[in-house]
């Protein structure tokens, strides 16, 4: 008993002396930015390259992830040093928090994966005009959409999610499915390209080998979250009961759902934004947005001084920015639709096949193709 | 002396409080020796150590001069140690021979061999004149017989030392007599008996000896024969005690309280629990309800304080209040000391000054502006206090579980006397309280009828409806069994009714 | 004579050996993270844990700002659970009610409603609009509203059919969080983020000037005047409690319903009305969450996170109001000061293992009790 007595004591002491120690930095918090790197600098390794995640957790087999595996690759390769963030909560305010610690960790370019720091990156490319922003799937704005800019140390990244949609679709049905399904977390620009471009690969691909598919308006719908939930998986468990063979889930960690879902019922899950064929077997192909490529291409451009600073750049099939993995072998014939998709690609880069984007240009690509829209989604079911 | 148990230098602490000190208890085979104390001096903890329960902290028990050690109960059963507690411990929906060879069943091939156990028991139930049906279920049986099954399960585990746990609050005087003569049959047959009980006249007709327990130390062992039941209160309270209440003859005045056809359906049991009930309590007189536990009491007063819904009228000095709320009715002129002090009388996790303002912190002084005035109610309080002598640790900011029962009681007689209600509702007033505070509650409700209130009572102890009240009135599962004159009805005419027999 | 500061009068008094076993509570708390960081990385380890101490402080007025604004909510719902706790109630649900005052807040405070014509869905203006100035006093009133409505559905439910509140609580939880969800995607949606509509200006808790004050001149903290607001709560509750009839005959019924009913109080009314103020605080609590600039309401099936820290909160300030603010800062200055062990090489994770360890051991404060009483009681041998 004396020995804790002893031990608290003490502690109380560390608590106490710690105590007074903060108090005597305290009185001159009016000039932080002086202070601060000096008590820092001398102790603390500075990290050239950060990135600043959203709410989500760095392993989210998603945005987070894919960004991140593309900064490690390029810090890695050329010896930087790099570091992640995580703000304190979802927010604007908690962001520009996460910005200015990386900032105050020596950050020279910072990193931010999802439109979700469109507000953020819109005040901090003004406040650290000395550092680099690399925005991706996102043009900054000051969240009313009030007007966008993009300054002259921040690049914004875009994606083509349709061509990367209509990619899958294009393959799964050369593939030979011919019962598809496509579910979409919530109802966002990004992701209703995907199921735009994803209704016209499939009906592409049908008119091509002369098939009948099943895309209709039962079969295409929105989780409403991005969170994985036994609704979801029930949701989708109940489209693989109808005879649904395939779905394409642009719902970021909610595909988990409909991945349990296919286990069960022994069907399969086209994945998005990232290879998501590591999360389950049912992954025959994922609709991907080239993360870790761009935030690379980004990177090297910084590194050689040729930043892009103020573009708006657009990444699509033309340059490499969508597309689907490699691995082609978990398909039913994986080296007739590898070469179907080969032979795919060059026209949707070259721009020959122009992608639709939305429904009424979805509408248009079907009509000037000859594809009956009988068949195909509603509009309100899409939009 | 030859004993046959022998604990000796028992010392068991809890946290804040030494239940036994010290004790020294010796018991001669076949003796009925009795363990005397008011509540909390320590009578079940010694017990619970000989049954195994408890650990006693410093101290040794030798049995038959040998000496043993009892971690549990199933080292006592197996040194022949037996035990009916205050609350049975039967499985009702078990017929008495399931209950009885319950934990010691005789197996044939996994089977249970029922039979042979029956044969046994009914053999042990002629032996000793415990008379029961080992068919029946123990929740269609009464209190008695289920009090006898748990003495039976004792002897069939072959106990020789047979403990009662305050074996007579639950019964009838006409069982409490046939209990008597059980115990009397169990030590002719050798049997030990340990019995523990606050009950002085019961020490007096049964027991050989006893031992008395105050505040955890052993004052005295006394042979029964030669003391008086005084000398045993006095051992037992430390002052010599006034047994006689001095009363003077009751002067009923007006009708205050009229119950007409009061009737009070349970939904547990299907029936009426309160089966119109019809009768008067007057001013200057104390009417008790007398019965055995569960008769419906305590849902006939619930039905007249407004705390249960009932069919039939309340009258309170000539308004009909039946459809009043319960804040109505105290404030017309009830005030109700209730059965269950913890539960509905106090507020345990109150300090006492906002137990005292329970019933008046919303009435000026104590409020102002629906604000609570902290010096008025300080005032009130301390003065209760002081006149009704409720004694605490640190005055009214005492915390109110931290308080002895007899002062929890004198707090609640305090708030719901200064309230100066024309009727006050008293039920079993003196539950679980030593015997000082029992003769000081007596006293009250007695100076209460004086200054010419009516006082309706309910209890349990037939002692207490005897000396207190100036009319009694007698309830059998919710009916009125009759009303009888305090002064002249006998013991045997009560008892009768209690058990539901003709008026 | 005994004087206060010896042990056995301090053994005495309850207030001091109960907050002594919080303190001690957080010091194991906050050792057991130094501990860690000494496993983790021993050469950073002082360093990180002066930075947890700093805790608010480490980034000058502008994280203590930031903390101001992530306290806030936790202390409403904090003082939600306490009050609740107080009147003899466990509120389990006030992660259910801060999310309906947070939807009430948001729906009050957006520019544009969608209404429905059959499927067709057509803009229309939030007539909320037109309160100017006041329209941040509407939302927050809506949020205290939808919260104590929130609560009221319990408190029903628990008065005249026994339910028991932590079931009904837990439930309405997941109801909030599907209701939530529904109104957000199908009145509320902006498709542009795939949230809610952000809150006009005039909705926002208005910064009173703040914004020169919690700031390092280069940016400003989101201060605003909700956290005045809470503090104004912290200090109406204490006094409820504690100096009227209201609060004692609550209190009373807390405490045991029983002997209440017996003195004439309506148990069932003052039951009810608990778990309304208790739901209207843990409302606000959602107001002062998404009532600011760069918060938009997520239509994500998720059940927020601050109605359950609130138990926590209520549980380490020992249930009493003023303890729910102090709790309900340290919380919050671990979390923002945590926020710069990522200057080195920790995890923020460090931060959440050090306040379960504290809640922990704040839960077990029997325990820390009877061992701060032991000592202080312990006979000079």
């Amino acid at each position: 008993m004396k020995k804790l007595l002893t031990l608290m004591l003490s502690v109380t002491l560390v608590f106490g002396l710690a105590a007074c120690a903060e108090t005597a930095t305290e009185p001159t918090p009016t000039t932080p930015e002086e202070t601060t790197p000096e008590e820092t600098t001398p102790e603390t390794p500075t990290f050239r390259i950060a990135m600043v995640t959203d709410i989500g957790d760095i392993d989210d087999r998603s945005f987070n992830q894919g960004t991140w595996e593309g900064v490690v690759a390029f810090a890695e390769r050329n010896n930087i040093t790099h570091r992640y963030y995580r703000p304190l909560e979802g927010g604007t305010a908690a962001s520009l928090d996460a910005i200015a610690l990386a900032v105050q960790g020596g950050a020279e370019i910072i990193v931010t994966p999802g439109f979700l720091f469109e507000p953020a990156i819109f005040q901090a490319q003004q406040l650290y005009p000395n550092v680099r922003f690399v925005l991706i799937d996102g043009v900054p704005q000051p969240g009313d959409f009030s007007e966008f800019l993009v300054a002259q140390n921040t690049v914004s990244i875009l994606f083509d999610e349709h061509e990367s949609g209509f990619l899958a679709g294009y393959a799964a049905v050369q593939d030979g499915f011919r019962e598809l399904g496509y579910f979409g977390g919530v109802a966002v620009p990004a992701v209703v390209r995907f199921g735009v471009g994803f209704i016209a690969g499939a009906n592409y691909a049908a008119e091509e080998l002369g098939v009948t598919i099943s895309l209709g308006s039962d079969r295409f719908d929105y989780f409403g979250s991005f969170a994985p939930s036994d609704d979801n998986k029930n949701a989708a468990a109940a489209w693989y009961l109808q005879g649904t063979e395939i779905i394409f889930v642009a719902a970021g960690g909610a595909g988990a759902s409909v991945m349990a879902a296919a286990e069960e019922a022994g069907a399969k899950v086209i994945g998005v934004d990232v290879d998501q064929a590591g999360e389950s077997t049912t992954v025959v192909t994922s609709a991907l947005k080239q993360l870790g490529v761009v935030v690379e291409q980004a990177l090297q451009a910084w590194l050689d001084g040729a930043f892009p600073g103020g573009e708006t750049q657009v990444k699509g099939a033309s340059n490499q920015g969508v597309g689907l993995p490699a691995d082609f072998s978990r398909f039913n014939n994986p080296a007739a639709t590898e070469a179907a998709y080969d032979a795919i690609y060059p026209l949707v880069a070259s721009g020959e096949i122009d992608v639709p984007a939305t429904y009424e240009e979805l509408v248009a690509f079907l009509t000037a193709e000859g594809i009956s829209t009988a068949n195909i989604p509603l509009q309100s079911d899409v939009e | 002396m030859e004993t046959i148990i022998e604990m000796r230098g028992i010392r068991k602490a809890f946290p804040g409080v030494v239940a036994n000190d010290n004790i020294n208890l010796v018991v001669a085979p076949g003796e009925i020796h009795a363990i005397l104390g008011e509540n909390g001096a320590g009578k079940s903890t010694l017990m619970s150590i000989l049954f195994g329960l408890y650990k006693a902290d410093r101290g040794e028990i030798f049995l038959r001069g040998e000496p043993v050690s009892i971690d549990n109960p199933n080292d006592a059963t197996r040194l022949g140690i037996g035990m009916v507690h205050q609350h049975f411990k039967l499985v009702h929906n078990f017929t008495v021979t399931e209950n009885i060879v319950l934990g010691q069943e005789d197996r044939a091939n996994g089977l249970i061999q029922l039979e042979e156990a029956k044969q046994k028991i009914i053999a042990l139930s002629d032996q000793y004149g415990l008379k029961v049906n080992p068919d029946s279920l123990i929740e269609d049986i009464s209190v008695g017989m289920q009090q006898r099954v748990e003495i039976l399960k004792m002897l069939y585990r072959d106990a020789d030392i047979l403990i009662f746990d305050e074996p007579t609050a639950v019964l009838t005087p006409q069982e409490v007599q046939e209990l008597i003569n059980v115990m009397r049959e169990l030590s002719n047959e050798g049997k030990t008996i340990i019995l523990i009980t606050h009950k002085l006249h019961e020490i007096k007709s049964i027991a050989d000896r006893v031992t008395v327990l105050r505040k955890g130390a052993q004052v005295a062992v006394l042979d029964v024969a030669t003391s008086s039941i005084a000398d045993m209160a006095e051992a037992m309270v430390g002052r010599p005690v006034v047994f006689d209440l001095q009363k003077a003859e009751s002067t009923p005045g007006d009708v205050v309280l009229s119950v007409r056809g009061l009737s009070v359906y349970s939904p547990v049991y299907k029936k009426n629990v309160v089966n119109d009930m019809t009768f008067d309590v007057r001013r200057g007189e104390i009417l008790c309800i007398a019965g055995v536990e569960g008769n419906g009491q305590t849902q006939l007063i619930e039905a007249i304080a407004g705390l249960t819904e009932s069919q039939g009228e309340v009258w309170l000095l000539g308004e009909n209040i039946s459809d009043d709320s319960i804040r109505e009715r105290n404030l017309k002129g009830i005030s109700h000391i209730p059965e269950d002090r913890h539960k509905h009388g106090l507020v345990l996790d109150f300090k006492l000054s906002n137990n005292l303002i329970l019933q008046n912190y919303f009435e000026p002084p104590m409020q102002r502006r629906m604000m609570l005035n902290f010096s008025n109610i300080n005032e009130f309080s301390a003065s209760l206090i002081e006149r009704f002598d409720v004694r605490s640790g640190k005055g009214i900011h005492t915390n109110t579980r931290s308080m002895s029962g007899g002062n929890q009681q004198k707090a609640i007689i305090a708030r719901e006397v200064i309230r100066d209600t024309d009727l006050l509702i008293a039920v079993q007033p003196t539950r679980g309280l030593d015997v000082g505070a029992i003769e000081y509650i007596h006293q009250q409700l007695i100076a209460q009828r004086d200054q010419g209130k009516a006082v309706l009572m309910v209890s349990l102890e037939l002692d207490e409806v005897l000396s207190v009240s100036d009319r009694i009135l007698v309830m059998f599962e919710g009916n009125h069994m009759g009303e009888f004159d305090a002064a002249t009805v006998s013991d045997s005419e009560l008892g009768v009714a209690m058990a539901g027999g003709n008026r | 004579m005994k004087r206060w500061w010896q042990r056995s009068a301090l053994a005495e008094n309850e207030l001091f050996v109960s907050s002594l076993s919080s303190v001690l509570a957080i010091v194991i708390g906050l050792l057991f993270g130094f501990l860690l960081m000494v496993v983790v990385s021993p050469s950073e380890s002082i360093q990180g844990f002066r930075i947890i101490l700093t805790g608010g402080f480490n980034d000058g007025l502008l994280s203590v700002g930031s903390m101001i604004v992530f306290a806030t909510p936790l202390i409403f719902t904090g003082l939600s659970v306490a009050f609740a706790y107080r009147t003899g109630l466990f509120n389990i649900g006030a992660s259910g009610q801060l999310m309906m005052g947070a939807l009430a807040a948001t729906a009050v405070g957006v520019p544009q409603w969608w209404r429905y014509e059959g499927e067709l869905r057509i803009a229309m203006d939030n007539p909320f609009l037109q309160l100017g100035s006041w329209h941040w006093v509407a939302a927050l009133l809506a949020a205290l509203l939808a919260g104590a409505l929130w609560g009221l559905i319990p408190g029903v439910l628990k008065a005249y059919f026994n339910v028991n509140e932590v079931v009904a609580t837990i439930m309405l939880n997941y109801i909030a969080m599907f209701v939530n969800s529904l109104v957000i995607t199908r009145y509320l949606f902006n498709s542009l983020i795939g949230r809610a509509f952000s809150v006009v200006p005039t909705a926002l808790f208005p910064r009173m000037g703040m914004e020169n004050i919690f700031t390092d001149g280069l940016r400003s903290s989101q201060a605003n005047v909700s956290f005045f607001i809470a503090i104004f709560f912290v200090i109406v509750i204490y006094f409820v409690l504690n100096y009227t009839v209201f609060g004692y005959e609550l209190k009373a019924v807390g405490f045991n319903r029983d002997a209440a009913r017996y003195a004439g109080m309506n148990a069932k009314r003052n039951l009810m009305l608990s778990m309304m103020i208790s739901g209207g605080l843990a409302g606000m609590g959602g107001a002062s969450l998404y009532l600011f600039a760069g918060r938009n309401l997520d239509p994500v099936l998720q059940i927020l996170p601050q109605g359950f820290d609130g138990i926590a909160i209520a549980l380490l300030g020992l249930g009493s109001p003023i303890g729910v603010f102090f709790a309900g800062m340290f919380f919050s200055s671990l979390k923002v000061g945590g926020q710069f062990l990522q200057l080195l090489s920790f995890r923020i994770e460090i931060i959440d293992i050090i306040i379960s360890v504290v809640i922990y051991l704040a839960a077990l404060s029997l325990i820390l009790n009877r061992l701060v009483l032991y000592v202080l009681k312990r006979e000079k041998q």
